[in-house]
């Protein structure tokens, strides 16, 4: 029996070096890594309202050096315009009048009595801080986890998806039905091409990006959450592999996860904006066990659970579709 | 013209395939739904406070900056402050005044708000007094919904090159390739017919799209639609040409990935940072980003950007064609691919 799981391991492993699949994974490695480090961090920063102030007559005496002057009425205008986030000061009437462009009504307030605040400058209060990121190591913990959840859901699936498919159609399931290994070992050996590699691709896309110290620290958890996300996309991609009847319709399936199955969870997960019906979304919580991973927070046990539930679940079903496929006549 | 009924025919019976065709339609109307999400709370203040903590006085002028959340504990105010997917300012009583607290991973944006709250809080009674004139806000600050719109025409209108290449490809493992190889049509013809697929698909969903999502005055509708077909022409070609390059449907789906991340990621991360100068034209070669300015200018009015951009996109389409044309079929890939299919 271990001689055959081996022969199967040795099999599958080099249809994906054949298939290029172990290179694009490095490439893919690669660009995600580039792109971190040399874009997505310095993308990520959001400067405080800027203030500008118009004051001819100079009765503002005080102002934090936060406050730029402008010459004129029609530079404060400009100003404006080419910053819509910004606040303006007008105090050519004597008294001083804000000017901005309409936003959020809360957040329309906070700019306002923000920038008068600015005229009159008072002590510094103390700012107490709770947490151990900054933001640069939280942003780039965010996309680092961003970019696994993807590379994982995609490359799983779609990778093992075009595997099995190209064996299905090569007529190599159906010869398995009169072969003596055990039919289980089959699937086993592709489950565990597909959590060897995404395991060291998750490995060394977190010590590439997060900062070697900090990716140390969180890696166990992270591996953990690899192989829950692992093998319930690797099993999902055999099941589709196994159900649809051409290649063409997994378009399909890679635009559901792009569109419907990230972006909401993305948002939901990665910014205030909150929907009511996420947390019955799967994906949601999956992610957010990824992500509780990656800033070192714990995840409810029922998740846990949950996925290993769903892992069984699955299972079971590609078990039934993949016999069903092989007892199928040529 | 009966040949590409017979593709037409291929795909219609495909279900799942103009269900890939209907996403982006899909997603459309779910975006003209979810207008009423409040996008501009990404950039709101959020507050967190401890039961009886603060005078309600003091809640209720919170609550004119943003959403305040009550906590039963300490703990569980420093577990919300420190959620890293919100923004979340902690804010206790100290005295008559207040003291604020952030978790130090945010924005510069909200710390600045965070340290200067306790003086906005002393010096209340004066701002109320001051004048505020609030200008109607220019398109600027609906940026993210700006965003959103433009980037699924770019998924509706780059769906072609999925849909071509993975039909290509799917061809080409079964067998069905070498069989067009000899059959009494020119390549010429077969390539149009193979493009027309995929262009009619992806140009009607972008348009249906484009009608859901966008409300164009009649001068910029045919800007509009010219963008379209060029884009939807020139993603099935970009599709049609990943077809030709990759052997295996492995390859395939790495080139589609890699096109589909460049194609989308690429305008809008421009747009983002307002790229200009030379990274703006180095961006400029990637199709999806001409479509996706164009798109961007016709909404915002402006006829003369969305001419620019048009013109970039035909001139687009004239070097992928040409591109099409000089790059070599690989023939001993397709003899090779016979010789395995034979094996098995």
């Amino acid at each position: 029996m271990r001689k055959s799981f081996c022969a199967l391991l040795k099999k599958d492993c080099r249809m994906l070096t054949s298939g290029k699949f172990f290179l694009m994974t490095v490439g893919f490695l690669a660009l995600y890594t580039a792109y971190v480090n040399l874009g997505y961090v310095r993308f990520m920063q959001m400067p405080p309202y800027h203030v500008y102030l118009y004051d001819p007559a100079g009765t503002q005496t005080e102002v934090s050096p936060l406050v730029q002057t402008v010459d004129s009425a029609e530079d404060l205008d400009a100003a404006l315009q080419a910053d819509a986030n910004s606040v303006g000061l007008n105090a050519a009437s004597g008294k001083v009048q804000v000017v901005l462009y309409a936003g959020a009504k809360p957040i329309d307030r906070h700019r306002a009595d923000y920038a008068l605040s600015l005229l009159h400058p008072s002590v510094e209060h103390p700012l107490e801080i709770t947490g151990t990121n900054t933001p640069e190591s939280k942003a780039r913990k965010e996309i680092t986890c961003e970019l696994l959840f993807f590379e994982l859901t995609a490359v799983g699936f779609l990778g093992i998806a075009a595997v099995l498919f190209r064996e299905k159609n090569m007529g190599v399931i159906r010869v398995h039905a009169v072969l003596p290994p055990a039919k289980d070992l089959f699937l086993f050996s592709k489950l565990l091409v597909f959590l060897f590699s995404d395991l060291c691709f998750s490995i060394l896309l977190i010590l590439l990006n997060t900062g070697f110290a900090d990716g140390i620290r969180i890696l166990p958890a992270v591996l953990f959450q690899t192989v829950i996300l692992s093998l319930l996309m690797a099993l999902s991609g055999l099941l589709c592999a196994l159900l649809l009847k051409d290649f063409r319709q997994f378009t399909l399936a890679y635009l559901l996860i792009a569109v419907f199955a990230a972006t909401p969870v993305f948002l939901s997960a990665n910014t205030s904006i909150k929907f009511d019906w996420i947390r019955w979304h799967p994906f949601y919580h999956v992610y957010m066990g990824l992500k509780n991973a990656c800033f070192g927070t714990s995840t409810p046990l029922i998740l846990h659970i949950g996925s290993v539930g769903a892992i069984v679940l699955l299972y079971l079903a590609v078990r039934y579709a993949f016999f069903r496929e092989m007892g199928k006549e040529g | 013209m009966r040949s590409l009924k017979y593709q037409l025919k291929s795909v219609w019976k495909d279900k799942f395939c103009l269900m890939s065709f209907l996403l982006p339609i899909l997603a459309a109307a779910a975006l003209n739904l979810m207008g009423s999400i409040d996008l501009s709370s990404l950039g709101q203040l959020h507050f967190g406070v401890l039961e009886e903590d603060l005078p309600g006085q003091t809640v209720a002028w919170l609550e004119r900056y943003g959403p305040v959340t009550y906590c039963k504990t300490p703990t569980e105010l420093i577990n919300l402050v420190n959620d890293p997917s919100t923004n979340v300012i902690g804010v206790k009583a100290d005295g008559t005044t207040i003291k604020t607290m952030i978790a130090g991973d945010e924005l510069e944006v909200f710390r600045q708000a965070a340290a200067t709250l306790p003086a906005l809080f002393e010096q209340q009674a004066d701002a109320r007094q001051t004048k505020v004139l609030v200008l109607e806000s220019p398109d600027v600050l609906e940026n993210l919904q700006d965003i959103f719109i433009p980037a699924i025409l770019i998924v509706a209108m780059f769906m072609g090159c999925t849909f071509n290449a993975i039909n290509i490809i799917s061809e080409k493992e079964d067998g069905v390739a070498f069989v067009n190889e000899i059959l009494p049509m020119p390549p010429a013809r077969y390539v149009m017919q193979k493009i027309a697929v995929g262009f009619l698909f992806c140009s009607l969903s972008s348009v249906i799209t484009a009608c859901i999502c966008l409300r164009l005055s009649p001068q910029t509708l045919l800007i509009m639609l010219v963008l379209i077909l060029l884009s939807s022409f020139l993603s099935s070609l970009i599709g049609l040409l990943i077809g030709r390059i990759s052997d295996s449907l492995m390859t395939g789906v790495a080139c589609i990935k890699v096109v589909m991340l460049l194609f989308i990621a690429v305008p809008v991360l421009c747009t983002l940072t307002g790229a200009s100068g030379p990274v703006s034209i180095i961006c400029n070669l990637v199709p999806s980003r001409p479509a996706f300015e164009g798109i961007m200018a016709l909404s915002a009015g402006n006829t003369k950007a969305a001419m620019e951009n048009t013109g970039i996109l035909a001139i687009h389409s004239i070097l992928w064609c040409s591109l099409y044309i000089l790059f070599p079929t690989r023939r001993k890939g397709f003899l090779h691919g016979s010789g395995t299919k034979t094996g098995n």
